[in-house]
């Protein structure tokens, strides 16, 4: 059975209390408290993890009672907040102890969790109880405190286990007089543009131009949320958005105004360089956990110094990152190029059509991974894996941007199998990166006075990543390999010059 | 999931009283927790006000036909749920019997809810028998309730022996004084003498209260219909003790 019945009256107005109350007292013992005003405030992530989980978050305010109600898709779970409330934005872990923690701790991950909308209400509470007075259902009568709040008035009717029969009579009741509110869509189910389709014919200077100001609105979404350090991931969002506009303008050199390359290239690439250092530390930071696993000698207690270290180094480099941020150029970058992305999109598109540029450039993407690929041998240097990553890289960014004019099923099967070499290389490459960081590090912390033990650890992570990386290189063979078999070969003909996308 | 049970091998001694209220403590604290009313005479189940009635009975539930979380109501305070008496039980121990592993039965019924709950309480009739023995074997905490006189101290006794002599893995075993005097000269000798090497006595003491008895009129647990009273801080004196 539902968690809850909603209803609501039919056509505009109020919530008619006292029918209702006069409609169930014909079966029910029905109490009607005192109207109570609750302040809700609806709590997510940014990108709405526990919308998309169909669950629904609320801070819930009221004379002598604060509380978290998390009502999912099978039950409520309700926590009570203490005088140490929380402050908005705050991690799911520093919530209240108890199931609706853990419960949004698995939801939303590393997101913080954010307001995304606030609201008064005017609620009475209400039982229904049967001839010994045990109580047998929940209501609710719950409308806008002020009146003129653009949400309808609403009646919930809340099931106890093992009463759904009253339950179920009750609605049949309360649905005489009003109507059944409709299950609410997840909110940010809209969000998701997976799937979205352009006329295959369609000039490519137009589908680049609406990416390039989807993109744009990402950046202008996220800038905030890094900025205040909500969470890692908004820097982390920053950042994917800069790539794919980088990614576009490389791969829309021959159909975006001249120019553009010479401008907005070097513009991107400074903001994502930018964004670079903050990040690192980031990763380190999140890993830090996972790294303490790899100690065989040492102990967690042996890279508190570490720790330490990288938060300096991170309260240093975000000094850096803020000033780029909120600084003239950024602002200025980011005006000028919407203006500039729209003046382009509103001139109307000419010349190549969007399929015809797709295809040439996964072609030119695609043979460039299989001939690096196979150049590579077992003597081959490590540069010729890390060329072979950026080529990847390209190849996915690609096919990314173009999915809309392409076949959807052959373009989610071609990125399917890209990710195992990538991530491949991916690995071979971090590793090397990351030891050479912490050598780095190290010395810092040398300078700094770092103790044996400290240092003794952190050489065991070095030792761990040169481990994983040479793995990543054993399994790199086999990974191209799986990526140049011929299923993966005809999948990406089709793609690159094969027939009409399908549609 | 921590499964308590309020046992002696006595009745008339505070089971009752103990189970509902503090696992009306445990769900306000906000714990999801489960109440089973072991005892055919459902006087918890009457507490909650709950119908004492299983659909097929203690049987059906000891043979699995009817899954316990078809059964489970939900008593009229958040997070706490009842599974009721019936007044088959009182034969409960015949179709334990006919079970199969028929001292593991209750452990292996209640495992069907262990993601639903956090604590649970078992209510449990006043003996020694097949069903005490499923009790043993499902409960992590015997809270035994103790009437502060001469003849408590033997059931302690017989009690405590029961638990020693029953297979592994067995319960922790928690007494308290439960309806005391302490005017009464015998209930403080009674207190002071209690052997303290077979298991732990908890500090709190119960007392004798009007209020306590009200249970039965108000048809509620005492934290409920009196916060803030005597008897209500005795028992979350006691829930403080034993609560994981």
């Amino acid at each position: 059975m539902t968690d809850a019945f909603a209803a609501r009256p039919v056509g505009p107005g109020p919530l008619d209390v006292d029918a209702v109350h006069e409609l169930l007292s014909t079966t029910f013992d029905l109490v009607v408290g005192t109207p109570r005003v609750v302040r809700r405030t609806r709590l997510d992530t940014f990108d709405g993890r526990l919308a998309r989980a169909g669950c629904r978050l609320q801070h819930v305010t009221e004379t002598s009672d604060e509380r978290l109600e998390l009502a999912g898709p099978a039950e409520t779970l309700v926590v009570g907040v203490g005088p140490d409330r929380p402050r908005w934005p705050v991690m799911a872990e520093r919530l209240p102890a108890g199931p609706l923690r853990d419960e949004v701790s698995r939801l939303a991950g590393i997101r913080a969790l954010v307001v995304r909308d606030e609201g008064r209400r005017l609620v009475r509470r209400a039982e229904l109880r049967n001839g010994d007075r045990k109580i047998v259902a929940r209501v609710v009568f719950d409308e806008p405190s002020d009146g003129g709040s653009a949400e309808m008035p609403v009646l919930v009717l809340r099931p106890l286990r093992g009463y759904e029969k009253e339950t179920e009579r009750a609605w049949r009741l309360v649905t005489t007089l009003l109507e059944s509110v409709p299950d609410d869509p997840a909110p940010d189910a809209a969000d998701d543009v997976a799937g979205r389709h352009v006329d295959p014919a369609s000039p490519a200077v137009d589908l680049l131009s609406d990416e390039l100001l989807d993109f744009l609105t990402a950046i202008r979404d996220n800038v905030p949320g890094a900025v205040d350090d909500v969470d890692t991931e908004f820097l982390h969002d920053v950042r994917v958005a800069i790539r794919r506009t980088r990614s576009v303008l490389k791969l829309g050199r021959s159909v975006l105004p001249d120019g553009w390359r010479a401008t907005w290239e070097p513009q991107f690439k400074w903001l994502g360089d930018l964004t670079t250092p903050v990040r690192d530390l980031d990763v380190y930071q999140l890993e830090l956990p996972e790294m303490a696993g790899w100690l065989v000698a040492g102990t967690d207690a042996d890279l508190e110094l570490f720790a330490q270290h990288l938060d300096q180094r991170r309260t240093a480099a975000r000094r850096v990152l803020l000033r780029g941020l909120r600084g003239a150029r950024m602002r200025q970058l980011l005006d000028e190029w919407e203006d500039s992305v729209r003046a382009t999109r509103a001139a109307g598109g000419r010349g190549l059509p969007a399929v015809a540029l797709a295809r040439e450039q996964l072609l030119r993407a695609h043979r460039r991974v299989v001939k690096g690929g196979a150049a590579i041998g077992p003597g081959s240097p490590a540069e010729d894996l890390h060329v072979l990553r950026k080529r990847s890289k390209e190849l996915r960014y690609a096919l990314e941007a173009f999915a809309p004019v392409l076949d959807e099923g052959d373009v989610a099967k071609a990125v399917g199998d890209l990710k195992g070499l990538q991530d491949v290389l991916g690995r071979f490459q971090d590793s090397e990166v990351q030891r050479n960081t912490l050598r780095v590090f190290a010395e810092e912390m040398v300078a700094d006075g770092a103790g044996a033990s400290t240092l003794l650890a952190m050489g065991e992570l070095v030792a761990h990543l040169d481990r994983e990386q040479q793995q990543a290189r054993t399994e790199f063979d086999a990974a191209f390999a799986r990526y140049v078999r011929p299923a993966g070969e005809r999948r990406m003909r089709r793609l690159y010059s094969g027939g009409e996308a399908r549609r | 999931m921590k499964v308590f049970a309020t046992y002696n091998i006595k009745g008339g001694v505070g089971k009752t009283s103990t189970a509902v209220n503090l696992a009306y403590l445990a769900a306000a604290s906000g714990r999801r927790t489960l109440i089973w009313d072991l005892d055919p005479q459902g006087a918890a189940t009457f507490l909650f006000r709950v119908k004492p009635r299983v659909k097929g009975g203690g049987r059906a539930l000891v043979s699995g036909r009817r899954p316990v979380d078809e059964a489970i109501k939900a008593t009229d305070f958040v997070r706490l749920d009842l599974l009721p008496a019936d007044f088959s039980y009182r034969n409960m121990d015949l179709e334990l019997d006919d079970a199969k592993k028929r001292t593991r039965r209750l452990d292996q019924l209640l495992s069907g809810v262990a993601d639903d709950y956090d604590i649970v309480f078992l209510d449990c009739p006043p003996s020694a028998s097949l069903v005490s023995e499923n009790v043993l074997r499902a409960a992590d905490v015997l809270l035994v309730p103790l009437i502060p006189a001469t003849l408590s101290l033997r059931t302690y006794d017989q009690l405590t022996r029961f638990v020693a002599d029953s297979p592994k893995p067995r319960p922790e075993v928690v007494a308290f004084f439960s309806m005391a005097d302490r005017r009464k000269r015998l209930h403080r000798d009674v207190i002071d003498a209690i052997p303290r090497d077979r298991g732990r006595v908890a500090d709190t003491v119960v007392p004798s209260l009007a209020l306590i008895e009200q249970m039965a009129e108000q048809r509620a647990p005492v934290p409920a219909f009196a916060p803030g009273s005597r008897a209500a801080r005795c028992y979350e004196q006691l829930w403080a003790e034993v609560a994981p």
